[in-house]
């Protein structure tokens, strides 16, 4: 059976593998201890909040200490995905098997995901449960915006899957950061294109250059709901499926231009 | 006889980005192997054959020239399924152990669960490391990592199988266990293409050869032929020669090998009259021997750093 990503048997032996190694990648437990302890001072400064606003601060300092971490796995292990794989030159026994190179892409990047989902199930039994030992109760549409939050840092390991399969690990990181940060304000720019004075309504370059940047870039806002949870507006699962249509949107172009790139490389 | 792999005029140009240059690795090389042979794949380091070898399993693209294996693409799903490739050095996932990175492979491969237990303990044993299946690949030695390349390369049971320097690394048991194996896969009917620069290794198991130096086929053929090439005669004159005796049609070289004597090597074919001329220069002959030329002088003549008398031979 052959699907738009490959045969699933040859892209799950890679996925798995790519999971394996960073079960056992002692950096990756660091990053989880790390995660631990960022859910955890969450805690520590809810109690430096003022009474009424304990549950805001931990739910909103919680929820963003989540997201960033995820994305902090995603990039960090995005980047080295295919690097390490070239420079370890364990590519020579993957790469000549019979396997297409779309297929370790897809594998690899479906590894992260799985690393990633694990990662949030972690911080997220860590982060409810100090929202329980604190007395606070669960907002309501928690489940939806720790999906939100997973599908940011998919979308995220794309792009770092992207940039690795031409970049070193460092131009990779600064590019998919840079990508990450312009996507999380994308808003901002969608808001002064439509607002009556400013710089992109008078200057038609700044302008052209605005809505080139709101075409090629994937707006991440949609992933972050956090003023949503707290003020306690329903965040429906129709939303969050539309945002995983958008996500899927995004990753299919960033694997099929990582593909493309990849077909060609020389591994010399 | 059928070709297991047909090479015509390939060429691999590299370009370094910002410095302007190129390297041309592989200059048009033309070679074919047949079906259940061992083909060696001899020169010296910087030769070219990885180069040529990796555009054999699709890891490079030709710059020029064409490559086919089992018939098809190099790199083509259907022909690498039927490929086996050791790389130079292999370096494999060193966070598992070698049973998880075989199983790794075997699903590529698509083989069940099942048939992948069975291959993976019957390879691990046959390469000697029955006993370290259990060990994660970080604490393997090089000579180890060079057996799990060699049990990958088997896996699955491959119509072809393509090994770069296979016996790198090896220890002296290590290097007979795998010339062994290299010939009991002949007796099963699979061709071995095998580069080494080891040309003990190649003497000892070559059906067919071909020697590159700097890109180039140099010399191709059975080791029957390309030694034939370099038949020659050794005579051995008492007393000194002139200068002009080294320069004379036929004559490799003249060395004094101690005392007063004189040492000749002459081709074959002009010995005769060499012998004529050194008795009519009234030179007292004390020995003449047939000398044939080693592979090793063969190799080391094209490497431009010939021995006495390892003129290159045409190919």
């Amino acid at each position: 059976m052959t699907t738009l990503l490959g045969t699933p048997r040859r892209v799950a032996a890679i996925a798995r593998n790519t999971f394996i190694e960073a079960s056992r990648n002692r950096a990756f437990v660091g990053l989880g201890i790390a995660a631990m302890g960022l859910v955890a001072s969450s805690m520590a400064l809810s109690g430096l909040a003022i009474a009424d606003q304990m549950a805001r601060v931990l739910v909103d300092f919680g929820l963003f200490s989540i997201a960033v971490l995820e994305v902090v796995i995603a990039v960090t292990m995005g980047v080295i995905l295919v690097f390490k794989e070239v420079d370890k030159k364990t590519f020579y026994v993957i790469l000549t098997k019979p396997i297409r190179r779309s297929e370790v892409l897809a594998g690899k990047f479906f590894g992260l995901v799985a690393v990633l989902a694990i990662a949030l199930a972690l911080m997220s039994v860590a982060w409810i449960g100090s929202l329980a030992m604190r007395g606070v109760p669960l907002p309501h549409d928690i489940a939806q915006a720790l999906v939100l939050t997973w599908l940011q840092a998919v979308l995220i390991t794309s792009v770092a899957l992207f940039f690795s399969s031409f970049a070193s690990p460092i131009l990779s990181g600064v590019f998919t950061l840079g990508v990450y940060l312009a996507g999380t304000t994308l808003y901002v720019l969608d808001d002064l294109l439509i607002a009556r004075k400013g710089l992109l309504v008078t200057n038609d370059a700044a302008r052209a250059v605005a809505k080139t940047a709101l075409v090629i870039l994937p707006d991440l806002s949609v992933f972050n709901l956090g003023k949503e949870l707290i003020l306690g507006i329903p965040i429906g699962w129709d939303y969050v499926a539309a945002s995983g249509a958008y996500c899927l949107g995004w990753c299919l172009l960033f694997w099929g231009l990582a593909a493309v790139i990849f077909e060609r490389r020389d591994f010399a | 006889m059928e070709d297991m792999i047909a090479v015509e005029g390939l060429r691999k140009v590299f370009h370094t980005p910002f410095r302007r240059r190129r390297v041309e690795a592989v200059k048009g090389v033309t070679f074919n192997v047949r079906r259940g042979e061992i083909f060696g794949f001899l020169g010296p380091n910087g030769a070219g054959k990885t180069t040529t070898l990796k555009m054999l399993v699709g890891l490079i693209r030709p710059t020029a020239g064409r490559a086919r294996i089992l018939g098809g693409e190099p790199g083509a799903i259907d022909i690498m399924a039927r490929v086996g490739f050791l790389p130079e050095q292999p370096y494999f996932y060193d966070y598992l152990k070698p049973t998880e990175l075989l199983d790794v492979f075997g699903q590529i491969f698509g083989l069940p669960r099942a048939e992948r237990r069975r291959r993976i303990d019957s390879l691990l044993d046959l390469v000697g490391l029955g006993d370290a299946k259990n060990r994660v690949l970080r604490k393997f030695s090089k000579g180890m990592l060079q057996r799990v390349g060699i049990a990958q390369a088997l896996l699955n049971d491959p119509e072809l199988i393509l090994l770069d320097e296979p016996m790198s690394g090896l220890d002296p048991v290590g290097r007979k266990e795998v010339i062994d194996l290299i010939a009991s896969l002949k007796d099963r009917g699979k061709t071995v293409f095998f580069s080494s620069h080891i040309l003990a290794d190649i003497e000892r198991l070559c059906d067919r050869v071909v020697i590159l130096h700097k890109g180039e086929v140099k010399h191709a053929g059975t080791l029957q032929e390309l030694l034939a090439q370099g038949d020659r005669k050794e005579i051995l004159v008492n007393g000194a020669l002139e200068d002009g005796w080294a320069a004379r049609p036929g004559i490799h070289a003249v060395d004094r090998v101690g005392g007063t004597v004189t040492r000749l090597l002459v081709e074959a074919g002009a010995s005769d009259g060499v012998l004529r001329d050194l008795l009519e220069a009234r030179l007292e002959v004390l020995q003449v021997a047939d000398r044939r030329i080693s592979l090793e002088e063969l190799f080391v003549a094209d490497a431009g750093t010939g021995p006495v008398g390892a003129k290159e031979v045409a190919g």
